[in-house]
């Protein structure tokens, strides 16, 4: 496939939850320059993101990363050659969306370009454009953070076919949740990770029901089956990490299997917060083999929300949708369903 | 010079511009809160009805607070952006000086207080002192609940003129003071931000007056939090 079109060099915008991203991509999908500054601090008292601390800080945060941004990219501050700005409009907390829609739509009046909206999860699918240029179509990408948790066939940009999501939590919510009840802190993802690196995944049996329907995920039993275990309170905290990680990663990973099976694909993805996670990284890797397709697992800074995904997918609207209206708003629950 | 100004602090969005020190144009672009949609479409409009490029800008004054929230996240977002990308000056003001400066345009002398709606029973006050040619602020802009304001100069007993949409939400607790005097005003009027600002210094970027904690910190509750990335 080829996307050659009008646009060239694109400045994204991200502040859809607790991370301010600006990023400038360039049209052959290469990242010139992505500038991240997270509020996570802020948040971890709380045991999750506190919209109104998150909004806040996305005010404090955003000029500044967005002239770094343009620094690293070697662009005049005042007259920056970029041919649009790219935002993320949706789904995300709105009192944090509207401050990057905001300076997006002051910035493209005051250097005369184009602003064009952008899905946040399909920003998420196009992170494995930007570290494998060639890959080749359709992807089974997995999409599995704090706030959303979707199995996604990518026939290529544009082209999705959601086969499932979650009936519940979000995978990384239900990592949250656990570390919580732990008394392991936030995030929880990163931390059960570590910690069940030197646990026993066989310690706590969690019932196998506890899935959603078809191609679609549930966690909150799982989560309830943690906390009920009998003899949970009486073992490590690293065993009862690494029982609940299995458990989880079992499940997301029954579900990719169960989609490679039905649909024909040249890769599989991994994309989100949880795709950090290392337990499931290796179980993909071995899934990617198993089926002899393409594996394309993000690295750390592409797992995150940043804002290079969102030029990038910015860039394919802007090519096959054209600019968005001047009163563009934001979308808090603006689905993938709805692209696809 | 070119001077635009961009007020956002309650439900209505609105903006000013002053062009070659000519006096100011008013637009009120919208009332009921879609401020992320019509704010900069308005800027827009107003500077192409002027035959000014965003560049051409020489000073862009923001009202940073108090006031609501989100709105002032939009208004403050959309100033730094656009001082910023142009390199132009960037000046903050104040909700509740905007008002006083209005009402003292309309004739109010005396003491003045002005009141912004902050939602959940408060608004946001400051006093003033308006001489025949000055304004003066007295004491820091606070949070009260109106009815206790009411009381408070009820039984003070001294003249007093209340302003803003704060008077307008709780009529019934201010309009009883026997000796209070409304001045009728919705939005701080941006005009004066062009005054108030040539007196002031131009800053690196201008972070909203919440003169609030989110409430979130006070009692979160964590099981409706969305989670990271
Ligand atoms: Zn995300």
């Amino acid at each position: 496939m080829t996307y050659a079109g009008p646009v060239g060099v694109v400045l994204g915008i991200e502040t859809s939850c607790d991370e301010t991203a600006a990023a400038v991509v360039d049209e052959n999908y290469h990242v010139i320059a992505s500038r991240i500054e997270s509020s996570i601090d802020e948040h971890r008292d709380f045991g999750g993101v506190v919209p109104e601390l998150a909004g806040r800080a996305h005010v404090t945060h955003l000029p500044g990363v967005v002239a770094g941004a343009l620094a690293d990219a070697g662009l005049d501050p005042h007259r920056p050659a970029i041919d649009a700005i790219a935002v993320t409009s949706g789904p995300g907390l709105v009192g944090s969306l509207v401050v990057g829609l905001s300076a997006a739509k002051a910035y493209a009046l005051a250097w005369e370009v184009p602003v064009v909206g952008v899905n946040h999860l399909e920003g998420h699918l196009f992170a494995p454009l930007l570290e494998h240029p060639d890959l080749a179509w359709p992807v089974v990408t997995l999409l599995v953070s704090g706030g959303h948790t979707a199995l996604v066939v990518v026939r290529g940009p544009g082209r999705y076919e959601v086969l499932g999501e979650t009936i519940d939590d979000a995978a990384g919510e239900a990592y949250d949740k656990v570390a919580r009840w732990l008394g392991l802190g936030y995030p929880g993802g990163p931390v059960i990770d570590a910690l069940a690196a030197t646990g026993d995944p066989t310690a706590l049996r969690l019932p196998a029901s506890m899935v959603g329907p078809g191609f679609d995920f549930s966690f909150s039993g799982l989560k309830t089956a943690v906390v009920r275990a009998r003899g949970v309170t009486e073992m490590a905290p690293a065993d009862v990490a690494a029982s609940f990680q299995e458990a989880a990663n079992e499940q997301l990973v029954r579900k990719l299997r169960g989609a490679l099976e039905v649909y024909p694909a040249a890769g599989v993805a991994l994309a989100g917060g949880v795709a950090a996670n290392s337990g499931l990284r290796a179980r993909v890797r071995q899934l990617a083999d198993e089926f002899g397709v393409a594996l394309h697992l993000p690295s750390a800074l592409m797992c995150t929300d940043n804002a290079a995904m969102i030029a990038a997918a910015g860039r394919y609207r802007l090519v096959h949708d054209g600019a968005s209206d001047p009163t563009l708003a934001p979308r808090p629950n603006w689905s993938l369903q709805e692209l696809a | 010079m070119n001077v635009l100004v961009i007020e956002t602090a309650t439900s209505a969005c609105a903006v000013a511009l002053a062009t070659r020190d000519e006096d100011p144009v008013t637009v009120v672009l919208d009332e009921d809160r879609r401020h992320t949609e019509v704010l900069v479409e308005g800027v827009a409009s107003l500077l192409a009805a002027a035959g000014l490029r965003a560049h051409d800008l020489d000073r862009v004054v923001v009202d940073r607070g108090p006031g609501l929230f989100t709105g002032l996240r939009v208004g403050v977002a959309t100033a730094n952006a656009l001082a910023q990308a142009v390199g132009c000056e960037l000046v903050a003001v104040s909700s509740l000086e905007l008002l006083a400066r209005g009402a003292h345009a309309r004739g109010a002398r005396g003491t003045l207080v002005s009141c912004v709606d902050a939602r959940r029973g408060e608004v946001f006050v400051q006093t003033y002192r308006l001489g025949d040619d000055d304004v003066r602020a007295i004491g820091e802009p606070e949070v009260v609940h109106p009815r206790s304001l009411a009381i408070e100069w009820a039984t003070n007993g001294a003249p007093v003129t209340f302003t803003g949409d704060g008077v307008a939400r709780y009529l019934a607790d201010l309009g009883a003071v026997p000796q209070g005097v409304i001045v009728d005003q919705v939005v701080p009027p941006p005009a004066w931000g062009v005054a108030l600002a040539a007196t002031r210094e131009s800053v690196e970027a201008v972070r909203p007056l919440y003169l609030r904690d989110a409430d979130a910190v006070a009692n979160f509750t964590t099981r409706d939090g969305p989670t990271a990335t």
